[in-house]
C-alpha cells in the first residue's frame, strides 16, 4: 500500500553522492592508469552498442562486461543512465532471454529509475516477443522499483496498454498490482469495471483482482459494490525477493546522513480479533472510504485514503474530500492531521454523532448482549479516544456529554484510568454547569473510594487545570498579537468567567484535599498529589499570566508542614516560595503599570503573611508562637491547633521529618559524644552549618524558601 | 440502565443541556465561541408529562391505504438512528440500486458486483406521504427487499423477504431545528425480516449517510403510556382485551400475565381521568394512577405487588408493545399517537 513515498527530495543528494563516489574512483584510476578509460563506462557502451545476433556462448567480452556491471550494481547500485541502458539492452532481447533475465536480476538502481526507460520497457513488453518468464520478471522488477521511478505521469498515460494484460491468466496478478499502484480516478471507467468483473467471473476471486476492484470502488463507489470478507489475506504478495536484500543494502549504503522525516503512513490501527464482530461492531472505527457520488463533486477532489504521506496531505489540503464516515478519521494519524484542519460544522457534527453513539451504546446502554467479560476492547477504544484528544488538544463535545452522563452512574472503578484521563480533557465551562455535572458527582465518588482513587481524582483535576491555563495563555498571547480581532470588552467578560471557574476549581480541590487527607490519615501519596496540584496553582501568575492568587487551605498547609516525611515539608517550602515570588512580582507590576483592572485583594497579602508567619515560626523560631491560624481552620482540625502550640518542637531540628538529619548532623559534628543534645545545634554557627547540611541533602524547596524569606543575620530565637 | 429510570423519578433526562453546533473546533481563532453558551444553544429535552389523548382518525384519507397495510401488518423491531447526512428523498431510485448491489456483494463476500445490474435481490425505496404530522417531520421512507427465487419462472412473483421503514412523527421541534440543514432526522427505524439482512441494511445506511443505529427498547413508563392511551380508545374502537405481562424478580423469575376485561379497564381509566384534563390531554399522573389501580386490584386477589416487577409487554386489539422494542400496530387509526411516542423515545436516545 504505502509504496509511493516521495523520495524526490533526497534523490538529488543521493545522486550527487554517487557521482562523487564515481568521481573519486575515477580519479584514483586516472592516477594509476592514465591511459585507460573508466571500465564501467566502457561496459555500458558495449551494452548499448552490441548488435543483435552476437553469439553469447564463448563471448568473453560480454561475460567480462556483465560481471563488471553486476559487481558495480550489487556494490553501490547503478546510476539512472546505466539503468536505462541496461534495461533497454535486456528487454530488447538482443542477446536472448537468458541474458535478459540475468541482467534484470542484478538491475539495482542506486537512486532513481528514469521513467522513460520503464515506458520503453513496457513497449518492449507489449511487443509480445518476450517469453512469459521474462515478462513476469520485468513486472516484478517494476513493482519492486516502483517507489524509485522518478515520476509516474507517463506510466499513467499508458494505463490502457497495461490494463489490456489483465485478462492474461499468468500475468494478471502482477498486472493488477501494477495497476493498483497507478490507478487514479480518471482511470476508473465503466468498460474497465466490466472487464474486471468478467475476469473475476472467469478466474474467481483472486486477491490481487479483488484489491484492484476494491480500489476502484474506493474511487468510484457508484459503479461497483464489493465487500471484503472479514479475514482478508494480504492482497498482494511481495514480488521483490530477488532484489530485496541487494536493494536494501545499496539504499542503506547510499543513504545520506540526513535522515528523512519518518513516514506518516495511513497506519490503520490493528483491529482486535474479528470474532463476534457482529455483536461488538459498535466499537469498530469505520474504514476510510468516500461517499457515493450521487451529487457531482468537484473535479479535482482527492480522497484521504489515497494519500500516503504528510507531504501529499499538505499539497492536496484544499482538495481533500471528506470521507463517507467521519468516524473513520480517527483510524489513522494522517487523517487526524487533516481533522485538525476541518472547519466544516456538519462534518464535525457527523463525527460527534458517531462518537457519541459509540460511547453511549457501549458504556451507557450496555448493549453488549451479555458478554461483559471482554473489557480490553472498550479500554482500547477509550485509549484511542484519549490519544486522539491529546493530539487535537481538545475534547469532542460528544465525549464531554457522554462523560457527564456517565459520571452519574459510574462506580469509580470501571476503566478508571481512562475515564479520569478523559475527564481532564473537559474544556472550561460555566461554573454552574461544571458544578452540576462534574464537581458534584465526582465528589461523591471521591469520598467513597480508596486513597488511590482520590489521588487519581486530584491528578485528573490538576491536569485539567493545567490544560485550561495553557489554553488561556495561548488565547491571551494570541490576543496580544492581533488586537484588532476582538474587542477587549468581550475578553474581559470571558476573562471574569474564566477566573471564576479557576477559582471554583481550586477551592473545590482544596476542599477535597483537606477532607481527603484527614479521611486517609494523611496518606503520603495523597499529600504529594495535593502538593503537585498546588505547585501548579502557586505559579499561575508568573507562568500563565493569570492574576489569581489562591492559597491552599489550612487543611492542606498544616498537615504538610507537620508531616513526618521531609519531602512533603520540602515541597511545601517550594510552594510557599513560589507564592511569594508570584505575589512580589504582581506587586511590582502593579506599582509600575498602575493598571486599574489589575487588582489584588489586600486579603490575599494578609492571608499569605499569616501563612508565612505560621510556617516561619514553626520551622525557624523555636519559641511558642502566637499564630493566629485564622478562622478557616476547620473544627475537625482542632488537634492541629493544639499541636501548633507545641510548635517549638517543630523547628528544623526537632521536626519529626528532620530529626533523623539533626541526629546525623550531630554525630558528624560531635562524633565522640554519645549523649545527643540537639539543642547544641541551635548555636549560630552550628545552625547555619546545619542548614547547609540540610540543603546538601537535596531539599531545594526548603533552601529556596529559607534563603528568600530569612534575613541571613537572624538567628533562631532561643539560640545561644 | 438508563431505561430503568422512570419519568417520575427524573422528569428531565440526565443531561438536560445540549450543545448542538459548536463541537470540536479550532478555538484559537474563535476565542469567544468556547465560552459563549448563549441560552439559545442550550435546549432541554424533556420527557413530556402530558400527551394529547388519542383521537381516532381515518388515516386512509391522508395516506395511500396500500402503504398503510404494509405498516400495520408486521411486528416491527425498533431501533433509533442518528440523523442521516445528505439523505435526499429525491434519490430513492439510486439508493434502491445501490442497496441491492450492496446486499449482493455482502452475500458473496469478496466478489465485486456492478451497481445497477440485476441481482438476486430487488430493493424498493418509497416515500410514505402523509405520515408526518408537522412541517418539520421528514417524510417516512419505506424499504422493501424482495428476492428472486433461483429457479423461478419469469412470471413468478417476487417474494418479500425484508421490510423496514424510517420515520419521524411529531419530533421535538427544538431538536429538529437545531440540526444543520445537511441532516435529515428520521430517528425511528422499524425493521421486520431476517436479522442478517437487517444488519446489512443498517451497515449500508451507516456507510451512505454517516449515521449509526442502536436498538431501542421501551421502558416501563413508555409501556404504561401505551397501555393507558390504548385503553382510552376503547369507546371508539373496541380494544377487546388489555393484556399485561410482568416479570417479577423472584428466583426463578415469575412471569405474570394479567388480562383485563376491556370494559373494566376503560371504567378504571375513566375514573382516574381528572376533571380539568378533559381538553384532550392525558397527564402522567393519570397514567400512574391507572397503573396503580390495576396493580392494587391484582394485589387484592393474589397478594403480589406487581410494582416490584418490570412491565414487559402490553397488548390490546389495537396493538402490542414489548420491553425489548418489538411493536405491532394493528389499527391504523391511532398510528400517529403510537409513532409520536416511539419517535420521542428514539430522540431521547440521541447522543448529542
Amino acid at each position: 500500500m504505502s509504496k509511493t513515498m516521495s523520495k524526490s527530495h533526497n534523490v538529488s543528494e543521493a545522486e550527487s553522492c554517487i557521482h562523487g563516489a564515481a568521481n573519486r574512483s575515477s580519479r584514483r584510476s586516472e592516477r594509476r592508469r592514465a591511459d585507460v578509460e573508466d571500465p564501467f563506462g566502457r561496459a555500458l557502451e558495449y551494452f548499448s552498442q552490441v548488435k543483435a545476433g552476437t553469439p553469447v556462448k564463448g563471448n568473453d567480452a560480454l561475460e567480462n562486461n556483465l560481471v563488471l556491471v553486476e559487481r558495480v550494481a550489487l556494490g553501490r547500485g547503478l546510476p539512472p543512465g546505466a539503468v536505462a541502458t541496461l534495461l533497454d539492452f535486456a528487454l530488447s532481447l538482443r542477446l536472448g532471454s537468458s541474458v535478459c533475465s540475468r541482467v534484470l536480476k542484478f538491475l539495482i538502481p542506486a537512486s532513481a529509475v528514469p521513467q522513460d526507460s520503464v515506458v520503453r520497457g513496457v513497449s518492449w513488453f507489449c511487443m509480445g516477443k518476450m517469453p512469459v518468464s521474462a515478462q513476469i520478471l520485468f513486472l516484478r522488477w517494476i513493482l519492486t522499483m516502483f517507489d524509485l521511478i522518478d515520476s509516474k505521469d507517463q506510466l499513467r498515460s499508458i494505463y490502457g496498454f497495461i490494463f489490456s494484460f489483465v485478462t492474461d491468466e499468468v500475468l494478471s496478478p502482477y498486472v493488477c498490482h501494477l495497476l493498483y499502484l497507478l490507478t487514479t480516478k480518471e482511470h476508473v471507467q465503466p468498460f474497465r469495471v466490466r472487464k474486471l468483473l468478467e475476469v473475476q467471473a472467469k478466474m474467481g476471486r483472486q486477491p490481487p483482482l479483488t484489491q484492484l476492484l476494491a480500489l476502484y470502488k474506493v474511487l468510484c463507489p457508484e459503479m461497483i459494490a464489493i465487500s471484503m470478507p472479514s479475514k482478508t489475506r494480504g492482497g498482494f504478495k511481495n514480488h521483490n525477493l530477488p532484489w530485496k536484500t541487494a536493494l536494501a543494502a545499496v539504499l542503506k549504503k547510499n543513504k545520506t546522513a540526513e535522515a528523512p522525516s519518518p513516514p506518516l503512513s495511513l497506519d490503520i490501527k490493528e483491529k482486535a480479533s474479528t470474532r463476534k464482530r457482529k455483536k461488538l461492531h459498535h466499537l469498530e472505527v469505520p474504514q476510510l472510504s468516500c461517499g457515493p457520488e450521487i451529487e457531482s463533486s468537484r473535479g479535482k477532489a482527492v480522497h484521504l485514503q489515497q494519500l500516503r504521506s504528510f507531504a501529499q496531505l499538505l499539497q492536496n489540503l484544499d482538495n481533500i474530500e471528506l470521507p463517507a464516515q467521519m468516524g473513520s478519521l480517527l483510524s489513522s494519524s494522517l487523517a487526524l492531521h487533516y481533522l485538525d484542519c476541518v472547519h466544516d460544522e456538519s462534518a464535525l457534527l457527523r463525527l460527534n454523532f458517531w462518537l457519541g453513539s459509540v460511547l453511549h451504546e457501549e458504556f451507557l446502554f450496555c448493549s453488549r448482549d451479555g458478554n461483559p467479560e471482554n473489557s480490553t476492547e472498550p479500554s482500547q477504544f477509550l485509549d484511542m479516544l484519549i490519544s486522539t484528544q491529546d493530539f487535537l488538544q481538545e475534547c469532542f463535545s460528544s465525549s464531554e456529554f457522554f462523560l457527564f452522563k456517565f459520571l452519574a452512574m459510574w462506580d469509580g472503578s470501571l476503566h478508571q484510568p481512562q475515564i479520569l484521563s478523559l475527564l481532564s480533557d473537559i474544556p472550561p465551562l460555566p461554573v454552574s454547569r461544571m458544578k452540576m455535572f462534574l464537581f458534584e458527582p465526582l465528589q461523591q465518588l471521591y469520598f467513597t473510594s480508596s486513597v488511590f482513587f482520590k489521588c487519581g481524582v486530584i491528578e485528573c483535576l490538576r491536569s485539567m487545570l493545567w490544560k485550561w491555563l495553557t489554553w488561556h495563555f495561548v488565547q491571551t498571547s494570541h490576543k496580544e498579537l492581533d488586537v484588532s480581532l476582538s474587542s477587549s470588552r468581550t475578553m474581559n467578560l470571558h476573562m471574569s468567567e474564566f477566573l471564576e471557574l479557576v477559582t471554583e476549581l481550586v477551592q473545590y480541590v482544596g476542599r477535597l484535599a483537606s477532607a481527603g487527607l484527614q479521611l486517609e490519615n494523611y496518606h503520603i501519596l495523597l499529600h504529594h498529589q495535593t502538593l503537585n496540584f498546588y505547585e501548579l496553582v502557586c505559579d499561575v501568575y508568573l507562568k500563565f499570566n493569570l492574576p489569581l492568587f489562591l492559597l491552599p487551605p489550612s487543611g492542606v498547609i498544616f498537615p504538610s508542614l507537620l508531616a513526618t516525611d521531609p519531602v512533603t515539608v520540602d515541597r511545601l517550602g517550594y510552594v510557599i516560595f513560589r507564592y511569594r515570588q508570584n505575589l512580589m512580582s504582581a506587586k511590582e507590576h502593579k506599582q509600575q503599570k498602575k493598571e486599574p483592572s489589575f487588582h489584588i485583594s489586600r486579603d490575599v497579602f494578609r492571608e499569605f503573611n499569616l501563612l508565612m508567619v505560621a510556617v516561619v515560626s514553626c520551622l525557624w523560631i523555636s519559641k511558642d508562637c502566637q499564630v493566629d491560624v485564622g478562622t478557616d481552620v476547620h473544627k475537625a482540625l482542632v488537634p492541629l491547633r493544639t499541636m501548633l502550640s507545641y510548635c517549638k518542637n517543630y523547628n528544623l531540628i526537632h521536626h519529626p521529618a528532620f530529626l533523623n538529619y539533626a541526629i546525623e548532623f550531630h554525630q558528624k559534628c560531635w562524633p565522640e559524644q554519645t549523649n545527643v543534645d540537639l539543642s547544641s545545634i541551635q548555636g549560630k554557627k552550628y545552625w547555619y552549618w546545619y542548614l547547609e547540611f540540610l540543603f546538601s541533602q537535596g531539599f531545594d524547596g526548603l533552601k529556596d524558601f529559607i534563603q528568600n524569606n530569612m534575613d541571613h543575620q537572624s538567628t533562631p530565637v532561643g539560640g545561644h | 440502565m438508563m431505561e430503568g429510570r422512570s419519568a417520575m423519578e427524573s422528569p428531565v433526562t440526565r443531561l438536560p443541556t445540549r450543545r448542538r453546533t459548536k463541537s470540536y473546533g479550532r478555538s484559537c481563532f474563535e476565542a469567544s465561541s468556547r465560552f459563549a453558551y448563549t441560552s439559545g444553544q442550550l435546549t432541554i429535552l424533556r420527557i413530556p408529562t402530558t400527551r394529547e389523548a388519542p383521537r381516532a382518525r381515518n388515516i386512509a384519507e391522508r395516506v395511500d391505504p396500500e402503504q398503510v397495510t404494509l405498516l400495520i401488518k408486521n411486528e416491527w423491531k425498533l431501533s433509533y438512528v442518528t440523523p442521516l447526512y445528505r439523505f435526499r428523498h429525491t434519490h430513492l431510485k439510486k439508493y434502491s440500486k445501490h442497496l441491492s448491489a450492496f446486499i449482493a456483494a455482502e452475500k458473496q463476500q469478496g466478489t465485486a458486483v456492478e451497481v445497477g445490474l440485476e441481482t438476486g435481490y430487488r430493493v424498493t425505496f418509497s416515500t410514505v406521504l402523509g405520515i408526518a404530522e408537522t412541517d418539520e417531520d421528514a417524510e417516512t421512507v419505506f424499504i422493501q427487499i424482495q428476492s428472486k427465487p433461483m429457479f423461478a419462472a419469469t412470471g413468478d412473483a417476487l417474494k418479500v423477504v425484508w421490510s423496514g421503514w424510517l420515520t419521524c412523527v411529531n419530533g421535538s421541534p427544538e431538536y429538529l431545528h437545531s440540526l444543520l440543514p445537511d441532516f435529515v432526522s428520521l430517528p425511528l427505524f422499524c425493521s421486520s425480516g431476517p436479522e442478517n439482512i437487517t444488519v446489512v441494511v443498517k451497515s449500508w445506511f451507516e456507510k451512505m449517510f454517516d449515521c449509526r443505529f442502536g436498538s431501542l427498547g421501551l421502558d416501563s413508563t413508555s409501556l404504561q403510556w401505551l397501555c393507558a392511551l390504548w385503553t382510552g380508545c376503547h369507546p371508539d374502537n373496541n380494544i377487546r382485551y388489555l393484556r399485561l405481562l410482568w416479570t417479577l424478580p423472584t428466583q426463578p423469575p415469575l412471569d405474570v400475565s394479567y388480562t383485563v376485561n376491556p370494559q373494566d379497564a376503560w371504567e378504571l381509566w375513566n375514573s382516574v381521568r381528572q376533571e380539568d384534563s378533559v381538553d384532550g390531554t392525558v397527564g402522567i399522573d393519570e397514567v400512574k394512577h391507572f397503573m396503580a389501580g390495576l396493580e392494587s386490584h391484582f394485589f387484592r386477589h393474589f397478594k403480589i405487588y406487581l410494582s416490584s416487577g418490570t412491565l414487559r409487554k402490553v397488548s390490546t386489539a389495537l396493538g402490542s408493545a414489548q420491553q425489548d422494542g418489538k411493536v405491532k400496530i394493528l389499527c391504523s387509526d391511532y398510528l400517529a399517537t403510537v409513532l409520536t411516542l416511539l419517535t420521542e423515545c428514539a430522540i431521547l436516545k440521541m447522543p448529542i
